[in-house]
């Protein structure tokens, strides 16, 4: 958010002190605002940017015509509304006009989309792949191939404004370096440089921990819209976690906060975890420890393994049963710590914990009943996702929009508009 | 018993009802509040559906009192129920097979310009309720219900019981004949309603389904209530016990000598 623009307006009162922000910094500040609005929030009519934005009607007026010719949102009339009277008109992200790619580096699917101002998926490509160790060159020629082909395909008026990938691994902050990403293989890769090289848009590819992503997508758009406070446990190959507090995604110092998966909940005799320590509730309640308890092949991991077991236990399976069982506890203890420590107002369970949570829900709120402290508990709401499998690549591409939602104008036209 | 305690929207007070002899509720208080999932738990033949059909105004009651946003009120038939704003979708679906999902919506409450039905508003009306809901299961409003999942019939249900601005919606287990996937549909679209402000009883015998998504939990043990306590406040193994035997530690009703139950 720090801007060079200095100038007349600059006068001696704020020189004197410390410099105020400028009449144009605040303009760009509640062009981006606005957008940020409706990019989130939908379709709305001007009065309600008015009232939301705390601003007078005919500044947003201004921004609102601003924003117009620039091309980042029209005013029109609302879809029908079913009542009666003269609809007011309501301003509207251009969706089909500006856009972001976003990646996703899965276990087992690498996937690529074109998704527009305002969250609407444009386009998407998938591709199946087989889990286990992979080129980071590879994945980023692969995910290019797919996204330029679907740049080629959204043709002329259309631009692209930023580009995110997700990846299941450490990830250094600011540069996006990618630290360690076990299943893949991947140490200290410059995999957001080579998507870069290999896109050749001029753009910078932002990288971020798939959890932390997700944590993001359900936070604006999911089980945690409009909550300011939200843990999320996004379960896959391992479990991963990403933490919002106060409305801000927690990073740490580097980038590497919010792995849940590493905290350690059964340290003496606990299971081993791939990250060398023991009992680790990635280790204690992750889809391999499931499935090893429920007495299945654990080399079959996915979503269609988790799935069988729950479903086992739903038809009274009883190995399955006490497995979920098992695997709940671990779960309860590790959210109970948690709210211990952030104080969560809800507390989200996406991927394959989605599931997992449906099928355990009894162990996983008991355990935190009896654990976690009774204030910080009682008002604690347990969701599952409500994105899906997509949360990873929506997170991706709100990463990607976060430049154009600081500097709209400054943005667009970095992008050739 | 949380920091931000909502008034009841719906609250019975002593409530007493008897088939011929057998009484089967016994001074049951129940109360309900906007905005959160009151699950209604006991065992089979506990009065849970009897409670219910008191609620919905199909069983008058015998003696209690039923209050309603704060009066008391007289609910004698389901129609003076809906009028309330408490609609109730009942084990037993009661959805038409051989009619499609906007007239089975509808049903004995049809839109008419004139006449004749007014088509138009009435598929307008269930698609924005099942918009509003997100509810994308479905893949046309005219396709019959006969062709629906089990899953799909409860969502068509429950529609239809938001369909008419209510307030109070009361599920009669409807998540009793479903498996894993369409359970969790429904658990979704049950959470949904109560975020968006309706005050939600949820009947439901599976226990991972009660944790997942009430609020409160309500356990009836041979027509008493046994405890009213919040979700955030009670484990498995006491309800359970609150199921089983009408007590938990301090929790459920007393210890009586005389009183068998
Ligand atoms: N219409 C009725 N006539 C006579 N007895 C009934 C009637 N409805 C329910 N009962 C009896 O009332 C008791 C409670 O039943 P019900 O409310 O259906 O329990 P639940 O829904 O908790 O399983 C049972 O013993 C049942 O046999
Ligand atoms: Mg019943
Ligand atoms: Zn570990």
């Amino acid at each position: 958010m720090r801007c060079p623009v200095a100038g007349p307006y600059d006068d001696d009162v704020w020189g004197a002190m410390k410099a105020g922000p400028s009449q144009e910094e605040i303009r760009r500040h509640n062009l981006g605002t606005l957008l940020r609005h409706v990019h989130i929030g939908g379709s709305m009519s001007r009065a309600v940017l008015a009232e939301r934005m705390g601003l007078n009607r005919s500044t947003i007026l201004g921004l609102v015509s601003e924003l117009g010719s620039a091309g980042l949102v029209r005013e029109e009339l609302p879809r029908d509304t079913g009542r009666a009277g003269r609809p007011s008109l309501v301003v509207r992200p251009e969706s089909d006009r500006v856009y972001v790619l976003a990646f996703d580096v899965g276990v087992d699917r690498l996937a690529a989309a074109r998704i527009g101002l305002g969250g609407v998926f444009l386009d998407r490509r998938e591709i199946s792949v087989p889990a286990g160790r992979r080129d980071a060159g590879k994945v980023a020629e692969v995910l290019a191939g797919a996204a330029l082909d679907m740049v080629d395909a959204a043709g002329h008026g259309t631009y692209c404004v930023g580009v995110a990938a997700a990846v299941r691994g450490m990830v250094r902050r600011p540069d996006g370096l990618v630290r360690a990403a076990p299943h893949l293989g991947w140490e200290d890769e410059e995999f957001g440089e080579d998507l870069m090289r290999l896109l050749g848009l001029g753009l910078p590819v932002s990288v971020g921990n798939e959890a932390s992503l997700g944590a993001l997508a359900e936070h604006l758009r999911g089980a945690g819209a409009g909550c300011q406070d939200l843990l999320y446990l996004h379960g896959d190959i391992g479990i991963g976690g990403g933490v919002v507090t106060g409305g801000q995604l927690l990073s740490g110092d580097q980038g590497y906060g919010g792995e849940i998966g590493h905290m350690v909940v059964n340290p003496r005799g606990g299971r081993p975890c791939g990250c060398g320590a023991n009992g680790c509730l990635e280790a204690e309640a992750g889809e391999r420890a499931l499935l090893e308890a429920a007495r299945r092949d654990p080399s079959a991991t996915g979503r269609e393994a988790v799935h069988a077991v729950v479903e086992a236990a739903d038809r009274g399976d009883i190995t399955a049963r006490a497995a979920l069982h098992d695997i709940g506890d671990w779960l309860g203890i590790g959210v109970a710590n948690l709210v211990n420590v952030l104080n969560p107002r809800t507390v989200v369970f996406g991927g394959t914990l989605r599931e997992v949570f449906l099928g355990s829900a009894a162990q996983i709120r008991s355990r935190i009943n009896r654990i976690a402290l009774r204030a910080s508990r009682e008002n604690l709401r347990l969701r599952v996702g409500e994105l899906g499998d997509d949360a990873v690549l929506i997170g991706a591409a709100e990463l990607a929009f976060s430049e154009i939602l600081v500097g709209p104008l400054e943005t667009l036209a970095r992008a050739g508009a | 018993m949380t920091a931000t305690p909502t008034t009841p929207i719906l609250r019975l007070s002593g409530i007493d009802k008897s088939f011929g002899a057998v009484q089967v509720l016994h001074d049951v208080s129940f109360d309900v509040r906007p905005g959160e999932v009151t699950a209604l738990v006991g065992d089979n033949g506990a009065g849970k559906s009897t409670l219910v059909k008191c609620i919905g105004g199909i069983h008058p009651m015998d003696g209690g009192e039923y209050w309603f946003e704060g009066a008391q009120v007289q609910v004698h038939s389901p129609r003076e129920a809906a009028a309330l704003g408490v609609e109730i979708v009942y084990q037993d679906l009661a959805l038409c097979d051989n009619l499609d999902i906007v007239q089975n919506m509808f049903l004995g409450r049809e839109k008419r310009r004139g006449l004749v039905l007014d088509d138009t508003t009435m598929e307008e009306m269930a698609t924005q309720t099942l918009e509003g809901l997100s509810v994308r299961t479905v893949k046309s409003i005219r396709q019959q219900v006969s062709s629906l999942s089990g899953g799909q019939r409860q969502t068509v249900a429950i529609a239809k019981a938001v369909l008419w601005n209510s307030k109070v919606v009361v599920l009669d287990e409807p998540t009793a004949a479903l498996g894993v996937a369409q359970t969790a549909q429904v658990l979704e679209l049950v959470r949904r309603l109560a975020d968006n402000g309706l005050a939600v009883v949820l009947i439901s015998h599976n226990m991972n389904d009660v944790f997942a998504v009430s609020d409160r939990i309500a356990a009836l043990y041979l027509g008493r209530m046994a405890a009213q306590v919040s979700t955030s406040d009670v484990t498995h193994s006491q309800v359970v016990e609150l199921i089983t035997s009408g007590r938990s530690g301090d929790l459920g009703l007393a210890r009586s000598n005389g009183v068998t139950a």
